[in-house]
């Protein structure tokens, strides 16, 4: 650290950094990886042709991974000093934690995308640039301690977000998708901002610390606080847009489905993630001296989305459109941890993270596997025989939609048993029962995926049809399926699935590998 | 025992369905010796460690000493021992946590003031009276089903990988003694048996499989919530916080149970439902939807009808005894005080059973949903047994769940002969049999006659205890019960009078030569095959060596009962006639 203090201090007096104490730059080092990773992109696209490279894939990936690595180093050896810049960010183990899942999400989606985007015709260079400057604003608000740092983070992550939802631009669904999600994206941020300026005013504090300390003598006094409380109820809202919990889910289903499957795979996992890291530390942490009086509503949300998640989604005939609705009510599950707020919530929330992170970029790597020229494969009848054309993706799928249910051997089963425990450990009875009673319809949906795949007659694919017609040939719907080639993603595509399956199979055996990384976690704060 | 017998067991289905991975499916010989050759070792293993279990009558009793309400316990022994227990460390969580630390504890409940406590479970197996004759009957059933599974079944290697990854969850269920790990199990095994159901049977076989997960996973969700809930109702008033089995029926003498409350209701005082009741409903709802019990009970005939034989073998035959087996091990022992308080409800469940189906066994006209509800009517028994609460209910609940496994399975083989040479399982198409078939009209005799509990046959030491039990009880419960075993006559001799009396008669066969014709066109023979011989040849055997000499396993699965009705009765003050404790060995002879 000492050289790097007598670098910066020898450097140029137009370098920006010279004046930034070394300790801080160091504390962020990850985000400055990632953003130097925006511009280096950017750059290379200009120098490389566009079609059929895989330079910007690869710079991706190494950016990304040496973010990684470095979030890895610090969490070996920072735990001492995780604040930084003032006070306004904490690259604590919670933040790190948070860090990890992000970044090795996106790494499986910058693996899968390549394939992806050349099959639906979409190879464009700024589509890595906006995945890496989303995942910026991903990696500022998992550790950001400061109001303004996490509407930064937010808006750092959405923006990008807005654009590549509407990526396939000759499509009209992914445009009206893009259009949703920015209109409604637009009036969550509002609400956050809203309830940070009143929280700002009541407290006179925009740091996590210092408000939470007001907080606490504040709340000894017992006072009725209808400013307060109002700023918590909009940061809450606005959040729970981010996180798609009902009833602020609105955006989800129609933006999932209409945005290309990889970027719904990043979508629903990476910004969920980093979403419920703000929620958890604001919550929990910050927030934690007037428990008594958002532990309510929060729960209230959390029941609503498993609710409303689980049994819309029983009536859904799309994949990704029944992945939203599974997303909302796997919301409502991990809620329940906010809702504890005492340390074992927070555990259990961050398990199911990491357990979602695994399973649910599985369940979409697999439909980003099966697209095709032009669309995503997700309805049911596309789906139907699949374990007869490529029986290791229907395998795979199944495992994934068992883990997303609940099933033991999964690591979905441990994430639910932490959150179901940590509920009634706290005494909150009504939302373990509400979690069991809707994880019950769940089944009937996920385990609906699996039928369709293990039964019924392969689909007739039309388009192979019409160039067999063409080569003079005919034949019946079967045996025009087991023709035709299996849609892979390439090698890279399935080692990512089978990763995520191996590793949705391994935790679920052995959840001790992640939770005591869970142990060791400290949130910094007040 | 000095090597982990219990684990062997456990891994050699894996490592077979594993080494079946591998095998060409092309391979079907093969295929089947492998699972053939993988079910016996378990089977053998089994009855090493039933003969071992036998053998050493003097269990390791496990001890517990904790403090309760700050006054320092003695060590006290769980009434139930188990014995070849194995125990690996799977989590174990310090539950001192690090300095995150959210400034205000608040809040009125007694779970908030003490910080989070340890979350520990492990791999912890071992056996007792009970569960060893259970995992020496699964083993059993599934080599049998393994031999009368069909070289032509299709997709014959998944369908052997998904049947051993049945037996592992199986013996699993059956030999775990961590709470964790026993729920692990009990849902894992849903995961091939749900692919068994989905990939194998008639054409309805999807929506019965939805139906099968979608009961018992709800009913198994709320036992999952019984367990973080006993885990912390036990942790809070004796200060251990644990999942394992053993410690925590020894710390039940210590859980306070008092109904203090009541609340009124049309003039009357009821006492209200305390933790321990609610948590005896959550595993007594998993159980009884798997047993099945009445009202419960609406999954089974849709999976049994339409399965395939091999299935239903070890389907009907164990994986339903797994709902007895959790309520005398779970239901009695960790609520010992609840157990007697719903002791009049599981008892009317297990005696409406008994006659619900017996009476919708009479009025089917196919032979496989007959044999369905006939399995309703016979698990009637077992319930009813169990909650009789005394030693000779338990004793006959334990022999009956081995006999009906027994039954069962082979009366699910003999249905599924009757439908894979006829094409048929409606019982009107069929006729006269015995003629064509003379040796397999003399098996079905036998296995029908067993079903319906003639004496020197297995199935009337079960239910003759059962009765026996029930009317220490109840004279009521135990008189209405046994018109069960008259129906159980009416409905068996229906099925077998018309499948083999009068004409012989089959669909599509004009005359009785071409019966004969259409069966040996369809399989190749019309009578029992060799295989078909060698898969029921044990069944029958067992049914008429429990039948004639039932003192030995009487004797042995006593002492058991004995346990179990110890454990029980310490939630009881008034119940004491029946704690009579007697190892086997002794000079005690059983009844029979």
């Amino acid at each position: 650290m000492a050289e790097f203090s007598a670098f910066l201090s020898s450097a140029p007096p137009w370098f920006p950094l010279r004046f930034v104490p070394a300790r801080d730059l160091l504390g962020v080092l990850p985000i400055l990886i990632v953003g130097a990773g925006v511009v280096l992109v950017l750059l290379a696209d200009l120098a490389v042709p566009r079609r059929g490279n895989r330079v910007l894939p690869a710079l991706t990936g190494i950016v990304l991974l040496g973010a990684l690595g470095t979030a890895v180093g610090q969490w070996v050896v920072n735990a001492a000093h995780p604040i930084v810049f003032n006070g306004a960010y904490a690259n604590d183990r919670f933040a790190l934690f948070a860090d990890f899942v992000v970044l090795l999400t996106t790494l499986a989606v910058v693996v899968l995308s390549p394939g992806y985007l050349r099959r639906r015709g979409m190879e464009e260079g700024e589509y890595y640039m906006l995945l890496l400057a989303s995942v910026a604003g991903m990696l500022v608000l998992d550790g950001a301690l400061n109001l303004i740092v996490v509407f930064l983070g937010i808006e750092l992550l959405s923006i990008p977000l807005y654009v590549l939802a509407g990526f396939a631009r000759d499509d009209p669904l992914p445009q009206e998708a893009a259009m949703k999600y920015l209109l409604l994206g637009g009036f969550a941020s509002g609400f956050l901002v809203y309830g940070m300026a009143l929280i700002y005013g009541e407290t006179g504090h925009t740091g996590l610390v210092a408000i939470h300390n007001v907080l606490t003598q504040t709340a000894l006094r017992q006072q009725f606080d209808p400013l307060l409380l109002a700023g918590i109820a909009l940061l809450a809202v606005g959040l729970a847009f981010k996180v798609s919990a009902a009833p602020f889910h609105w955006w989800t289903p129609d933006v999932y489905q209409g945005s290309p499957a990889v970027v719904t795979t990043f979508m629903s996992v990476a910004t969920k993630v980093a979403a419920f890291a703000v929620f958890l530390r604001l919550f929990s942490a910050t927030l934690a001296p007037y428990r008594s009086e958002w532990q309510v509503p929060i729960a209230v949300v959390a029941i609503i989305s498993m609710v409303f998640g689980n049994v819309v989604a029983v009536a859904q005939t799309s994949v990704k459109r029944l992945l939203a609705y599974s997303g909302i009510a796997q919301a409502g599950y991990i809620m329940i941890g906010v809702a504890v707020g005492r340390p074992d919530g927070t555990q259990a929330a961050l398990y199911y993270l990491a357990a979602y992170a695994f399973m649910n970029t599985g369940a979409f790597a697999v439909i980003t596997i099966l697209s095709r020229r032009g669309e995503d494969c997700d309805r049911f009848s596309q789906l139907s025989g699949l374990a007869r054309r490529q029986p290791l993706l229907a395998g795979l799928m199944s495992v994934f939609m068992l883990s997303l249910a609940g099933f033991p051997l999964t690591v979905g089963f441990f994430g639910k048993f932490f959150l179901f425990s940590a509920a009634i450990h706290d005494g909150q009875l009504p939302l373990a029962i509400w979690g069991i009673l809707t994880s019950a319809v769940s089944l009937i949906y996920y385990l609906r995926v699996i039928l369709i795949m293990f039964s019924g007659v392969p689909e007739v694919e039309h388009e192979e049809d019409e160039t067999l017609h063409l080569a003079g040939v005919t034949m019946d719907g079967s045996a025009v399926a087991a023709r035709a080639p299996a849609a892979t993603g390439g090698m890279p595509a399935t080692a990512v699935i089978l990763l995520a399956g191996v590793g949705t199979l391994v935790l679920g055996i052995f959840p001790a590998l992640i939770y005591t990384l869970l142990q060791g976690i400290s949130v910094v704060h007040g | 025992m000095s090597w982990p017998i219990l684990a062997v067991i456990l891994l050699v289905p894996l490592c077979g369905a594993m080494l079946l991975l591998v095998v060409p499916g092309s391979r079907s010989g093969v295929i089947r010796v492998v699972l053939a050759t993988v079910t016996a070792v378990t089977l053998g293993l089994s009855c090493v460690l039933l003969v071992a279990f036998l053998a050493v009558p003097s269990p390791a009793s496990s001890r517990l000493t904790g403090t309760a309400n700050g006054q320092s316990l003695t060590t006290v022994h769980s009434p139930v021992t188990f014995q070849f227990q194995e125990q690996v460390n799977w989590l174990h969580t310090s539950g001192s946590l690090s300095r995150f630390q959210p400034a205000l504890n608040e809040g009125n409940n007694a779970f908030n003031q003490s910080g989070p406590p340890p979350i520990n479970f492990s791999f912890h197996l071992g056996v007792d009276g009970l569960s060893v004759w259970l995992i020496a009957l699964a083993a059993l059933l599934f080599l049998v089903a393994a031999v009368v599974l069909s070289r032509k079944e299709p997709h014959l290697k998944a369908f052997a990988v998904l049947m051993l990854l049945s037996e592992v969850g199986v013996i699993g269920v059956l030999t775990s003694l961590d709470l964790v790990l026993f729920y692990f199990f009990w849902e894992a095994a849903l995961i091939p048996l749900y692919f068994l159901m989905l990939g194998w049977g008639d054409e309805r076989r999807g929506r019965a499989a939805i139906k099968f997960i979608v009961y018992t996973v709800a009913g198994s969700l709320f036992m999952l919530l019984a367990i973080i809930g006993v885990y912390f109702v036990t942790g809070t008033q004796t200060g251990v916080y644990t999942f394992d089995v053993p410690t925590l029926i020894a710390a039940q003498s210590f859980v306070q149970t008092i109904h203090s409350t009541t609340f009124s209701l049309f003039g009357h005082s009821f006492p209200a439902l305390n933790p321990q009741d609610w948590l005896f409903l959550a595993f007594a709802l998993a159980f009884a939807i798997k047993v099945p019990l009445v009202p419960f009970h609406s999954w089974l005939p849709d999976a049994y009808s339409s399965g395939r034989t091999p299935f239903l073998v070890f389907f009907a035959g164990i994986v339903s005894k797994l709902g007895a087996f959790g309520f005398i091990r779970y239901n009695l022992t960790l609520f010992p005080q609840a157990s007697h308080f719903f002791q009049p409800l599981l008892m009317g469940l297990g005696v409406a059973s008994i006659l619900y189906g017996a009476l919708a066994a009479l009025a089917q006209s196919d032979i496989k949903r007959i044999v369905a509800y006939a399995s309703i009517s016979h698990l009637g028994f077992v319930v009813l047994g169990i909650f009789a609460l005394n030693v000779d209910g338990l004793n006959g609940a334990i022999i009956q769940m081995v006999n009906h496994g027994v039954v069962i399975a082979a009366l699910f083989i003999c249905v599924g002969i009757f439908e894979a040479r006829f094409a048929t399982r409606r019982l009107a198409d069929l006729g006269g049999l015995a003629k064509a078939m003379p040796v397999m009209a003399g098996v079905f005799l036998v296995v029908a006659l067993a079903g319906l509990g003639m004496p020197l046959l297995n199935s009337f030491v079960g239910e003759f205890l059962i009765l026996l039990g029930a009317f220490q009880v109840s004279p009521a419960w135990a008189v209405i019960a046994s018109l069960g075993v008259i129906l159980a006559c009416w409905y068996m001799l229906r099925m077998y009078q018309g499948l083999t009396q009068g004409p012989l008669r089959a669909p599509g066969a004009s005359n009785e030569e071409s019966v004969v014709q259409l069966a040996v066109q369809r399989i190749g023979r019309v009578d029992l095959g060799p295989i078909e011989l060698v898969a029921l040849a044990p069944l029958v055997a067992l049914m008429v060596v429990i039948g004639v000499y039932p003192a030995p396993i009487i004797r042995y699965s006593r002492f058991s009962a004995a346990q179990y009705v110890q454990a029980v009765d310490r939630g009881s003050l008034a119940k004491t006639s029946d704690r009579t404790v007697t190892p086997p060995g002794s000079s005690y002879r059983g009844v029979g």
